[in-house]
Order: structure tokens, then C-alpha cells, then sequence
């Protein structure tokens, strides 16, 4: 294949090709926007030969730069964005095949409206796809707040979302993966057909290459994770590449099982007067209450950059008014299969505020889609009004970006690792927002720097809390991925020997340690050190 | 002050989808919910309620099913809830509706504001208000996008029209319909679901209601919908010269009046 007329060189037109949504900026030579997965294997034939560096890119929504290139050339999936196939199991069960570029939102319109193009289909996916538009609706898990994302960012970083807590991140519902080596072969996997034995996997390409992997020896934490690569003894091989930060090949298609829509969802929004009670809820509802999708916190101070927000800006006016006494919130998603089952969870829900020192009267329930748009809305304008904020603060010092954490810890430390982050914040008197899955005890922390030398000592805490988390047995990333931003953390978390266990396994796919460089590690080269 | 407000059961979504065999529409058990306008009337109602003190009823006619959405407005701020079930209500159109709702009004003993949302977003008739009224024989206003005071003889509000606002003081009793973001509403909270769960909530049939069976359902509803359209504009713009300026504008403020 000729590949003259997809590699395009850099230039303005481009610039956007260059950063992400985690506000850095990179550099590059060239650009290409493959559409079908032969242009995927021509294009990474050709540069890779030459040596260049290769960045793998979707919508570019990710929060720790994996998307962003250091050099090279830069292959942007957007156009491989069709959906392919789809398929049912003996139970009944639905899977949606789609290429990498497709957007979560779009999917997800998609199977709730029943629309997809089926005419490239084969006629049994076109059989299957009448019986899935009679079907009861079904349910696409994966809910990362930045609907945007592309599917294959999705898979790459292994992104969660508030319902995670129910039905955990991405990773538990890609049934198969064609990912495209650096020399054009592809690998076929799919779950529950290749497993590693104890640490050794053995991957058999279509074009008959044998590659044999030797996966690192680290236990991973016992909590929601999206750091470094999955292992595990007699792991499935699938899980390998979901995670594995653009690191290993290009994904060019994504098996994604779906699950049967519940029949009754409720959402309710509890706000308390102080933070602790706030905590202490957590911790009734989540050893009491079953079948809570998610758990979400805010803090007092994103409850006043809300406020702040809804009062100055017409984008934010549809807002609820947020009572000026509500120092936190928990949102929290009841999904059951009848009202009457919705309505006990709700009191009991409401019990285990007042238990806590809340009141039932200050609470949001959403009973039907449109009243839980409201409360999304207001989940979604948290972070946004974190990057609205920093976009102002660029402007004092343009070294400023978002500083947002990413870390978990078990169950027990919840309380421990929130008085850590309040004393530290006050200590180095800066300010910053806490909000995120406080269910999985994963709070993303956001430090809004009001000059350069904040900026800097943010960065510095964070480094001490991925320390006392990594202590604590969590992980210093639980969902957006490590990306470039993070790789300093990786190291804090899993020392140096076992870094280098992950640089050799990349090595393994990538001899020469140009695709995704920078993403989780520096890579190994060969005869040199990483 | 005694208040009413009016709601309807519409589906939650416009979206249609259809069998890709047979083409039929299939039905997806998707929740219907409270007309979107008439949360605009639910918050307002409350607000008002709030203000003078006084009770808050929410009326509906419908299947026994809009029980559920009668009790949310219940969560929302009103005290009860009165629905008018019955087949002899089936196929009503806008004229029988809003007679079986004004015997829903006269049932409770009448009200000194009755508020509805503008139209009902399924079937954009914007007739319900009006014709409630007229079968009261009592004022109304459209379109309200403002309060802008009230007291126990009457109420103030601003009117939105095609060509501004016009400001109107009407007296008590009264009909109101709102427009959209008149007030934002807001959400339940767990106390008000748990209330609504306990509330009075009543139901009268055709004839607990006393009505006239020949006013009712498909006997009262007279309308035939021949065809549906969206009606032209009626604002044009008029080149005038600055020299006429004074002039146009003097016979247009006469034609006007």
C-alpha cells in the first residue's frame, strides 16, 4: 500500500494534534488518520522501519497526556470510527464490535435508539441486530464523565466512571481485542481463549509469529487500578493490552459486551453540613445498601467553585441552587428492578444520612432521565470548572496546568487518606478542590495553583501522596491512566525492578521502543539502559 | 389562597423507534413523565404557596397509572393530589379535557389561582389553559414568564408575546399558564418522596365528578384534525425612511389601538 498520501508532515493545521484534554502540548513530525485497519498496518510498517516514534491517539479527552507526542509521528484513530458487528451468546447476552475511534457518547446513542449502519454487516450480525432493536434495552457500562472519549481510549487507559463502583471500569466488559504490532501483523484475542501459564504468556500473531512474553512479578493493588500493566498468574491475555497506555500496538477493534438496561434507575444527590459526615455515609451505605451503581463525593470547595460558577456564568445557570450551608455531597445511583425496591433503598438511604448527622430534606432525587441529566450536569461541571479556573491561572504564569490526582486506597483508609490530603492542602496553604468516586475511595484531588512556585509545590505533594498511597497498598492511578504525566508516580509505586519487568515486556512488542514513548515508563532500548 | 396546579402524563421521550422487521413502533416501557412545562407551574405554584401561605392541590385527568406522576408533583410542593379516571374520559380531545378538568376544579371546591404549563409537549395544543378558563368563566393569562407580585385579590404578572411583554393585573379566581424557565425548578428531596407517599390523593370517576357523559371522551370531543401545520410568521420588517420615521411609528401606535 502506498502511504505517501496518508502520512501527512506537521503543520498549523495540526496544532490541535498536539495536546489533550490534560492541558500539555507536544511536538511532532507527521500525522496520519488511517481509515481502515490495512492503512493501520501500512503506516506502522513504515514508520515504524524508519525508527520514528509512533503516538497512538483518539479524542484526545485523556487527563494524563498518553495522547500527547514527544516527537515523531503522530497516528490519530478519529477516522477508523465504525461499528462492525455485533453478536449474541447462548444467554441471550449482546456484544457490539466497533473500530477504536468510535466515540462513547455516539455508542451509546446508538444502542439506546437502536440506530446503527448495518449495511457492511454480515447477514448473521444483521440477524442479531433485529433481535437486539427487539430486545429489552441494554446497558454500555463504561460512564468516564468525558463522554467524548473514543472506545479505544477507553480500552487503553482502562477508563471507569461514576458507575464503576457497580460494574467496575472497561476492562470488564471488552470481550476482544485486533490489536496491529509494530511490524503490521496483528494479534486476534479473544477473553477466555489464551492464558499466561503462572508469568509466561505465548501469543501466536496471524501472520504465525510466535511472540513469548514474560509478564512482571508485581502483585497489583488490591484496589481500582489503572496503573501500569495488568498482571497477574494464568492471567487472560486480553487483559494485557486493555491498559496498556498505547504502549504495546494499535488497537483496531474493540469487542464490547453489553448488559440489560435495569428497569428502574434513581439518583440521588445528599448534601451534609460537614465533610466527616459526609465520610461516615460512605461507609454506612456502602456496608448496608446493595446495588448502589456509584458513589460520588463533592467537597465544600467544589460546592463553592459551583456556586461561583452557576452566579457568573450563563453556561452554569441550569445549575441547582446549591443552599449556601451544604459543605458536602454524595451522589449516589439506585438501580433495581422495581419502584417499590428504588423507594426502600432511598429511605434507607435517607436513615443513613440522618444516622450520620445529615437530613433527609437536603437531598436531590432524580427519578427519570431528564432529573438525572440535571445531577450529571452537575457531576460534569465540577471538573469543568476546575479547567475553567485553570485556564484563568494560565494566564498569570503559563507553566500552570491542571494538577489533578488519580489515587485509591482500600475501604479502611478512606478517612485517613482524606485527613491527609486536608492537612497537607492547609500545611502548604493551597487551594484545591476534592471531588470523585469516594466509593472506591478514589478522590480525584485538584490543586488550583495561583502562581508558578504553587504549581510547582502541587506537583511535589503529589509525589508525597503517591508515597504514603502507595503505603497505604493503593494505587497512584485508579482510572485515568499514567500516561506521561504519571510515570513518576509509577515508579514511586512499583520501584525500579519491576519497572524494568514492564520496560522488557514492552520490548517484547516494541524491540525498538518507539510507540507511545514516554507512556508509563521510558522504554528500554536494546544494549542501552531505560 | 387556595391553589391548583395541572399536569399531564406525557412520554419521556419523542423518540420513536421502530421494529426493523415489522416497523411497528415498538413500545419500550420507558417511564412517561410530569409535561415538562408543568414543572415549571409545580415549582411556581409552590413558590407562590410559600409566599401567601394556603394549600396546593395537583389535578390531573388521565389513566390510574398518572398516580405516580400526581404524587411526584405531591414531591415537588403541592399538599394532595386529585386524579379524574374513567373511560368514559378515553379519546378526549382539548375541549372535553378541559371540561373534565373543571369539574376536577369544582369538585374540590374551586381555587383562587389555577396554573398549568403552556402546552403539553406531546400534543403542542397550548388550548388546555385557556379553555379551562373559559369553561370556568373565569380570566386567564398565557404565556406568563414573570410574577410580579400577588396578593389575596389578585396577581401581577408579565405576559411574554411575539412583540415583548405586556404586564397585566388579573383578580382571583384565575387561570395562569407559564412558560419555560419562569422558575427553575427544582428536585425532590427523600423527605418530600416520603411525603408524597402518605399524601391525600383522590380520584373521581365521570360521575363522582357529575359530569355530562355528552361532554365527555369522544362524545364531547369534537375536533377533527384535518391537517397539521407550522404556522407562518406573522412579524415582517419594513423598510422605513428616516424622514417617514415619526410618522410610521404614529400610525402604527394608532393601529395598535
Amino acid at each position: 500500500m502506498m502511504t505517501e498520501k496518508l502520512i501527512h508532515p506537521m503543520i498549523e493545521d495540526y496544532a490541535e494534534y498536539l495536546k489533550d484534554e490534560s492541558r500539555s502540548v507536544g511536538e511532532a513530525e507527521s500525522i496520519s488518520f488511517p481509515q481502515s485497519e490495512e492503512e493501520v498496518r501500512a503506516i506502522m510498517k513504515e514508520v515504524y522501519a524508519k525508527g520514528e516514534k509512533i503516538t497512538i491517539q483518539g479524542a484526545r479527552t485523556g487527563l494524563a497526556a498518553a495522547a500527547v507526542p514527544h516527537g515523531g509521528h503522530i497516528m490519530n484513530l478519529m477516522k477508523l470510527n465504525k461499528t462492525l458487528s455485533m453478536r449474541e451468546d447462548e444467554n441471550g447476552k449482546f456484544y457490539v464490535t466497533v473500530e477504536p475511534g468510535t466515540i462513547l457518547s455516539q455508542l451509546k446513542k446508538s444502542i439506546e435508539s437502536r440506530k446503527f449502519n448495518t449495511t457492511d454487516w454480515s447477514d448473521d450480525a444483521k440477524k442479531t441486530f433485529i433481535r437486539f432493536a427487539q430486545a429489552p434495552e441494554q446497558l454500555l457500562t463504561p460512564d468516564p464523565t468525558e463522554s467524548s472519549a473514543a472506545i479505544g481510549g477507553l480500552v487503553a487507559c482502562n477508563a471507569s466512571g461514576a458507575r464503576s463502583y457497580l460494574y467496575g471500569p472497561t476492562r470488564g466488559r471488552v470481550t476482544a481485542l485486533r490489536i496491529v504490532l509494530t511490524d503490521g501483523d496483528v494479534i486476534d484475542v479473544k477473553r477466555g481463549e489464551t492464558f499466561a501459564k503462572g508469568r509466561e504468556l505465548t501469543l501466536t500473531t496471524e501472520g504465525g509469529r510466535t511472540i513469548n512474553v514474560q509478564l512482571p512479578t508485581y502483585q497489583l493493588p488490591k484496589t481500582k487500578n489503572a496503573s501500569g500493566y495488568y498482571v497477574d498468574d494464568d492471567m487472560d491475555a486480553i487483559d494485557l493490552f486493555i491498559g496498556s497506555d498505547g504502549t504495546l500496538g494499535v488497537i483496531t477493534q474493540v469487542e464490547l459486551e453489553l448488559l440489560p438496561m435495569p428497569a428502574t434507575i434513581w439518583g440521588v444527590t445528599c448534601f451534609f453540613t460537614k465533610e466527616t459526615e459526609a465520610v461516615k455515609f460512605v461507609d454506612e451505605v456502602r456496608n448496608n445498601i446493595t446495588r448502589l451503581a456509584s458513589l460520588e463525593f463533592f467537597d465544600g470547595k467544589a460546592l463553592a467553585l459551583l456556586r461561583k460558577q452557576k452566579a457568573e456564568s450563563t453556561a452554569f445557570a441550569q445549575l441547582p441552587v446549591i443552599d449556601p450551608s451544604y459543605d458536602s455531597a454524595v451522589y449516589t445511583e439506585i438501580q433495581c428492578d422495581t419502584d417499590d425496591e428504588a423507594k426502600e433503598r432511598l429511605f434507607a438511604i435517607g436513615e443513613a444520612m440522618e444516622r450520620c448527622g445529615g437530613s433527609e430534606e437536603n437531598t436531590w432525587v432524580a427519578r427519570n432521565a431528564s432529573e438525572r441529566d440535571i445531577l450529571y450536569f452537575f457531576r460534569h461541571a465540577t471538573p469543568e470548572s476546575v479547567n475553567m479556573t485553570i485556564d484563568r491561572r494560565k494566564k498569570i504564569d503559563p507553566i500552570i496546568t491542571k494538577l489533578g490526582s488519580d489515587m485509591s486506597v482500600p475501604d479502611k483508609y478512606l478517612a485517613e487518606v482524606i485527613d491527609m490530603y486536608n492537612k497537607t492542602i492547609e500545611e502548604e496553604g493551597l487551594e484545591a478542590v476534592k471531588f470523585g468516586h469516594i466509593g472506591n475511595n478514589h478522590l480525584h484531588v485538584n490543586i488550583l495553583p495561583r502562581s508558578g512556585e504553587e504549581y510547582k509545590r502541587g506537583k511535589e505533594l503529589f509525589k508525597k501522596w503517591a508515597a504514603k498511597v502507595t503505603e497505604m497498598g493503593g494505587a497512584v492511578s485508579a482510572e485515568h491512566g499514567v500516561g506521561k504525566l504519571k510515570a513518576d508516580f509509577l515508579m514511586i509505586m512499583y520501584g525500579e525492578d519491576h519497572i524494568k519487568e514492564m520496560a522488557e515486556l514492552k520490548a517484547a512488542f516494541d524491540p525498538k521502543g518507539t510507540i507511545g514513548t514516554g507512556n508509563l515508563f521510558t522504554p528500554i532500548v536494546k544494549g542501552g539502559a531505560f | 389562597m387556595k391553589y391548583i396546579v395541572c399536569i399531564k402524563q406525557v412520554p419521556s421521550t419523542n423518540e420513536v423507534r421502530l421494529d426493523p422487521e415489522t416497523h411497528a413502533i415498538i413500545r419500550d416501557g420507558r417511564q412517561s413523565v410530569i409535561n415538562p412545562f408543568d414543572l415549571y407551574a409545580v415549582e411556581l405554584a409552590k413558590r407562590l404557596k410559600e409566599k401567601t401561605g394556603g394549600t396546593l392541590t395537583a389535578l390531573s385527568m388521565g389513566i390510574p397509572a398518572t398516580e405516580r406522576l400526581l404524587r411526584e408533583a405531591v414531591s415537588r410542593g403541592a399538599d394532595d393530589a386529585v386524579l379524574l379516571t374513567d373511560r368514559a374520559f378515553a379519546g378526549s380531545d382539548t375541549l372535553a379535557t378541559s371540561y373534565a378538568i373543571s369539574l376536577g376544579v369544582k369538585a374540590v371546591g374551586g381555587a383562587d389561582l389555577i396554573l398549568c404549563g403552556k402546552m403539553a409537549v406531546d400534543g403542542d395544543t397550548a388550548q388546555i389553559g385557556p379553555e379551562l378558563a373559559e369553561t370556568l368563566g373565569i380570566h386567564h393569562v398565557t404565556d406568563v414568564c414573570e410574577v410580579l407580585d400577588i396578593t389575596e385579590k389578585d396577581i401581577t404578572v408579565k405576559k411574554l408575546t411575539e412583540a415583548g411583554t405586556v404586564t397585566l393585573k388579573v383578580s382571583f379566581p384565575a387561570v395562569i399558564t407559564v412558560v419555560k424557565d419562569i422558575v427553575q425548578p427544582g428536585l425532590p428531596s427523600i423527605a418530600g418522596v416520603r411525603k408524597s407517599m402518605d399524601a391525600p390523593f383522590t380520584v373521581f370517576t365521570a360521575a363522582e365528578a357529575s359530569a355530562d357523559t355528552a361532554r365527555t371522551g369522544f362524545a364531547g370531543s369534537p375536533t377533527n384534525v384535518v391537517k397539521t401545520f407550522t404556522p407562518e410568521g406573522r412579524t415582517e420588517a419594513v423598510p422605513v425612511a428616516a424622514s417617514d420615521a415619526a410618522e410610521f411609528i404614529l400610525n402604527a401606535i394608532k393601529e395598535v389601538r
